[in-house]
């Protein structure tokens, strides 16, 4: 059988009339009648894009702005020139794919499994070609530091994102509960750079790097557990037995 | 075509709040949501729910259509997470509602067998939802492979994948039928 053949066997199933009961549409535009205003659409994306990664570079600022500009007082141009533009381009794609996961129908143009797969390859390879200073000092006590810094920092950063795009709908929540973190993991990143001094490779390769997978990892779990409770809380009201 | 009868026009006079536009919406729509929650083995009454639900919640987020784009990928969307929304919910279920729903399904598929064994649903039942879903889009709503994509948050590669599979499944199945049919008609 050909694929013309198949086209046109679903061709005359589709072309087969589904009307509904006048009363089923009267219902649906009944339900909706009695709280029907103009409403005002949602900017366009570059608009909400960049409100992201401004709120990313606030977080990061005020952050470093806590704890010390020692990181970035301590690079030369070139890793200046390389780390923070590499960190801007990675928001900018993140908060466009946040935006794209916060409006239904709206063309994917990364999923969130390769946003999260790319940033950290992306950060890994500036941070590879920059620093080679290959000692372990205090690898793990220092480390840990770093990591939860850059985490405690995520957390504002996807919070307010989230609240910058609250008027949106999230079609799918794990997806958006992802990208949020990754965009706030960059945020935290960003804390990192501006204010650590350790340049050791592997201490920013494993350690500042980690923050972006593990606040995608936990915004992906946020976004599931509330979902969950929401169905759970749902099915209660409907079956309370 | 008259301007007002295009989609996108309608859905930027709905979020105005003209009724006339929301109703027209509603007309035009409707059917073809709910036939996609038929095809997704669901039952009649199930799909009336869920076709309300969605009107409700197309209705709960208006802004977020934006003027100028598509606007059947984002009806589709929509439909799909109320959709998906169902599944979940009935899918975490404890013992007992696993049962009542196994017997409920039971009873919808032999309604759905004696409504529409000829039509659209019985042709897709063998699909997986994923393919029934998109080549419902493609076929019956007359989307594109990029609409696709938008209304069910992928990559137009993974639509493409999709129908191939889809496709694939199709050509064994009415092989078959058209072989048994054919065994049938040499003995009669």
């Amino acid at each position: 059988m050909k694929d013309e053949e198949i086209d046109e066997v679903l061709r005359k199933a589709g072309r087969v009339p589904h009307d509904l009961p006048s009363e089923t549409l009267q219902r649906v535009a009944d339900s909706i009648k009695p709280s029907l205003r103009p409403v005002r659409p949602l900017p366009p994306t570059w608009v909400m894009t960049g409100g992201l990664v401004l709120v990313c570079a606030a977080v990061s600022l005020a952050g470093a702005a806590r704890a010390g500009f020692f990181g970035f007082a301590k690079m030369d141009l070139l890793e200046r020139l390389l780390v923070f533009p590499a960190l801007v381009l990675l928001a900018w794609v993140a908060g466009s794919a946040f935006v794209h996961e916060m409006i239904p129908g709206s063309l994917r143009r990364v999923s969130p499994g390769a946003l999260l797969g790319f940033g950290s390859a992306a950060l890994l390879a500036v941070f590879a070609f920059l620093f080679r200073d290959y000692r372990t000092d205090h690898f793990f006590s220092v480390g840990i530091v770093c990591l939860l810094t850059g985490f405690l920092h995520a957390i504002p950063a996807a919070l307010l994102g989230w609240l910058l795009l609250r008027r949106g709908f999230a079609v799918n929540s794990v997806s958006a509960g992802l990208v949020a973190g990754v965009l706030g993991g960059l945020a935290g990143v960003g804390v990192l750079e501006l204010h650590c001094p350790n340049f050791q490779a592997a201490h920013v390769l494993v350690w500042h790097t980690a923050v972006v997978p593990l606040s995608g990892a936990v915004g992906a779990l946020v976004a599931w557990t509330v979902r969950f409770r929401a169905d759970s809380g749902a099915r209660e009201r409907t079956n309370p037995e | 075509m008259h301007p007002d009868s295009n989609l996108e026009i309608l859905m930027a006079r709905y979020q105005q709040g003209d009724f006339a536009a929301a109703t027209d919406l509603i007309e035009r729509i409707s059917p073809q949501l709910h036939r996609f929650f038929l095809a997704q083995s669901l039952s009649r009454t199930d799909a009336d729910d869920l076709l309300q639900e969605t009107w409700l919640r197309i209705h709960r987020v208006r802004h977020t259509y934006r003027p100028g784009e598509p606007a059947l990928p984002w009806f589709y969307a929509i439909a799909r997470h109320v959709r998906v929304d169902h599944f979940r919910k009935s899918v975490r279920t404890t013992a007992g509602e696993r049962q009542l729903e196994a017997r409920f399904k039971d009873a919808a598929n032999v309604l759905r067998e004696s409504d529409h064994a000829d039509g659209l649903e019985a042709l897709l039942a063998p699909l997986s939802e994923s393919q029934r879903e998109v080549i419902q889009m493609l076929k019956v709503a007359g989307m594109s492979l990029e609409e696709v994509a938008r209304a069910t948050s992928s990559s137009v590669g993974s639509v493409k994948q999709k129908v191939h599979r889809a496709y694939k499944k199709l050509r064994e199945t009415m092989s078959a039928t058209r072989f048994r049919k054919g065994q049938g008609g040499g003995l009669s």
